[in-house]
């Protein structure tokens, strides 16, 4: 089971999306061609906007954020939790193993 | 020692700490309001800006050593933005600085969440960092790769 922690930060203007370290080192050792980012910061206007036009952002964000392109290497993933990093609660949950991607 | 004494070696330990990021080539500026951040380090030519915060404590003797004791804010390590502050811990030892522990905020917060690493206390972590010849610990995790680790500021030539 792999279930990994996307760590989000409502800033004033915007989003930040990160993974820990501990994270991208666990990434890279899975996969090794991928390139994860250490974080992703998005405004306000432009996640609604993508929300309203896309879908949800989240749903992007994160092959962007673990640095992964392969559908199939994306499938490896169990379970993706976007997690508030100051309140701690979990703010969406994406499940890419079962999920058409 | 007196609180009032704790704003003098604090500072001290700001400044010692920005002298090195000079002889490194970096800028350095205090923000005139104080938000978090004690200094800004700058690289000139493009702008390149990192927060840093210096955090001081005064030596206590141990059998192999000595340890310092460093307090963050909980919420102010986990307020992840697009630039990451470094944290820069010294402890002030007989007449001298110890050297300094640079850990960037991701891996600090790492360590605290996943290591347990630190104590826990009234929204503040309490870091207590032993220092020796051989290692640099906190909560029995090896910090020695920390010291003096400029990595994310390279020399630059002037």
């Amino acid at each position: 089971m792999t279930s990994l922690k996307i760590q989000v930060n409502k800033q004033l203007d915007g989003y930040s999306f990160s993974i820990a370290p501990s994270v991208r080192e666990f990434i890279k050792k899975l996969f090794p061609n991928a390139h994860p980012a250490n974080n992703i910061f998005v405004a306000y206007d432009t996640k609604s906007d993508f929300d309203l036009y896309y879908g949800k952002l989240e749903n992007y964000i994160f092959p962007a954020l673990l640095g992964i392109d392969n559908d199939n290497d994306l499938k490896k993933i169990d379970e993706i939790e976007f997690v508030d990093t100051q309140t701690g609660n979990a703010l969406h949950k994406l499940t890419p193993h079962d999920e058409k991607i | 020692m007196t609180k009032k004494f704790n704003q003098y070696s604090g500072k001290a330990g700001h400044l010692a700490v920005m002298s090195e990021f000079l002889i490194l080539g970096w800028n350095v500026a205090i923000p005139e309001v104080d938000i978090g951040d004690d200094i800004f380090v700058v690289q000139d030519d493009n702008g390149t800006l990192r927060r840093v915060q210096v955090k001081t404590s005064a030596a206590t003797d141990r059998q192999f050593g000595y340890s310092g004791q460093f307090n963050i804010s909980i919420k102010n390590l986990r307020n992840i933005s697009n630039i990451l502050v470094h944290y820069v811990f010294i402890a002030r030892k007989n007449n001298g600085w110890s050297k300094p522990l640079i850990i960037r905020q991701d891996y600090l917060l790492d360590h605290f969440e996943y290591n347990k690493v630190g104590a826990e206390h009234e929204g503040n972590i309490t870091f207590y960092i032993s220092f020796s010849d051989e290692k640099i610990e906190c909560s029995g995790q090896d910090f020695t790769k920390y010291v003096q680790d400029f990595s994310d500021f390279p020399f630059i030539e002037h």
